[in-house]
């Protein structure tokens, strides 16, 4: 048995080792995220951090989220580092309000992975029913070819898709987006959406990602989570295309959404 | 008693806990069989081999129980250790060698103090009792 390297001429190099020691990956498959492994990469974003700033901007797709999910994903980052140095960086005179979104952010990390724990089971499988007035037959096995190809009817869309497959990242509401709009816009199963997410996300975790699904989808929810382009455009202008004319399935009053995307359904 | 480390994807961190155990050598196995049922695609794969590089792991390739049976045999070690996970997929592994090795996981820092809860569904549930311990340092530990 061959020891394998661990020091190469270039970045190129190690991504041509990567490639020979991997005959499962399609030939097709060619980016790299510039986002780099090893911990101190990690440690430099972790240094960076600003919960108090986070608090305010987290759900802006421009915000001041962290980047440190890879890192925590795979172990080169604690959830425990992360809390202690928001604790230290939370106001002087103590009060934790400012810094509890963060906090919570992490924490939900740690749930999901006791409920994946105690659950293994739940990772591949629909937890509860669907609470969309359709049943799981309803819903197509298959990521259709479009979504693949960033092709989507949705400009919005179509820039989330190319961002995850050629950085490997995506923000938290971007990944609420792209979900919501591949199971209740598509009808697709929320399977199919997670194995799509695994494949490209450095991030990629059965559980968080597994289990997010399933709450976009509502079978670990009590209704199921969509948007309408008025959302979109407050939380994804400038980065993502927004106008109303690229994203057409998108735009509508809530109400008016959840007759066309569950016209048997029940959600509130 | 000779003892072996395998570091798996879920904990690629020098000071990971499981290095604190006595061992004469500490191995990851890059199984692509393994990545492909996990659906890593390249993007993945480079990103996990980058972090292998800083580590004190030797790293092989192959199928993870051979290797492993192998690696253990030919250290004549007769113990196993490595990080606690949730992925089945680690764990049927683990299983799977205990049949000729002691197996020995060793849990990473924890984020809250707090054990598990029988029948967790909802966050809030969770998050009544983390709560405060999330807010301490090194989570009340
Ligand atoms: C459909 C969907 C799929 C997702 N898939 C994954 C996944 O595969 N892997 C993953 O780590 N997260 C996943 N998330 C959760 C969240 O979107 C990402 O953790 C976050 O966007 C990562 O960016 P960041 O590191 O900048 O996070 P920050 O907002 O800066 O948060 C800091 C850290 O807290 C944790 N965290 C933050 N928000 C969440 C959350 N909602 N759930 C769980 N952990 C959280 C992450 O470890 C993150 O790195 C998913 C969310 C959705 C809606």
């Amino acid at each position: 048995m061959e020891v394998q390297p661990k020091t190469f001429a270039d970045r190129d190099a190690l991504i041509a080792h990567v490639r020979a020691l991997s005959p499962s990956l399609s030939p097709e498959e060619t980016f790299v995220s510039d986002t780099k492994g090893g911990r101190d990469a990690g440690q430099a974003l972790l240094q960076n951090i600003d919960p108090i700033a986070y608090g305010r901007s987290r759900d802006y797709l421009g915000g001041a989220v962290s980047y440190l999910s890879p890192y925590i994903r795979h172990g080169l980052i604690t959830l425990n580092e992360a809390r202690n140095l928001a604790l230290e960086r939370g106001p002087e005179d103590g009060d934790a309000k400012p810094i509890e979104k963060f906090i919570q952010e992490l924490a939900w990390r740690d749930f999901w992975q006791r409920v994946y724990q105690q659950n293994p089971d739940w990772i591949w499988h629909d937890i509860e029913d669907y609470k969309t007035g359709f049943t799981a037959e309803d819903y197509a096995d298959t990521l259709p070819d479009d979504i693949r190809q960033a092709q989507t009817d949705c400009a919005a869309i179509n820039y989330f898709i190319t961002s995850l497959q050629t950085t490997g990242y995506l923000h938290n509401h971007a990944r609420m987006y792209l979900a919501a709009y591949i199971v209740h816009w598509r009808r697709v199963k929320w399977q199919a959406g997670a194995r799509f997410f695994l494949a490209h996300l450095l991030d990629g975790d059965p559980a968080s990602n597994n289990l997010s699904f399933q709450w976009v989808a509502s079978t670990f929810s009590n209704k199921p989570y969509f948007f309408n382009l008025e959302n979109l455009q407050k939380y994804a202008h400038p980065q993502a295309p927004c106008d109303a004319a690229s994203n057409q399935p998108l735009s509508g009053s809530y109400e008016a959404l959840a007759e066309k995307l569950f016209p048997y359904g029940e959600p509130a | 008693m000779s003892a072996l480390i395998w570091l798996h994807e879920d904990a690629l961190r020098a000071a990971h806990p499981v290095f604190a155990e006595p061992h004469e050598r500490a191995v990851f196995i890059w199984d692509d069989a393994y990545m492909a049922a996990m659906d890593y695609g390249l993007k993945r794969r480079v990103f996990l081999y980058e972090s292998l590089l800083e580590l004190p792991v030797e790293i092989y390739a192959g199928d993870t129980i051979e290797t492993l049976e192998a690696l253990a045999r030919a250290a004549q070690a007769s113990c196993l250790i490595s990080p606690h996970t949730p992925n089945p997929r680690l764990n049927h592994i683990m299983e799977a060698l205990s049949e000729t090795l002691r197996v020995q996981r060793i849990a990473d820092d924890a984020f809250v103090d707090l054990p598990p809860q029988e029948g967790l569904r909802r966050f809030f549930k969770y998050w009544n009792k983390a709560k405060k311990l999330a807010f301490t340092r090194d989570g009340g530990a």
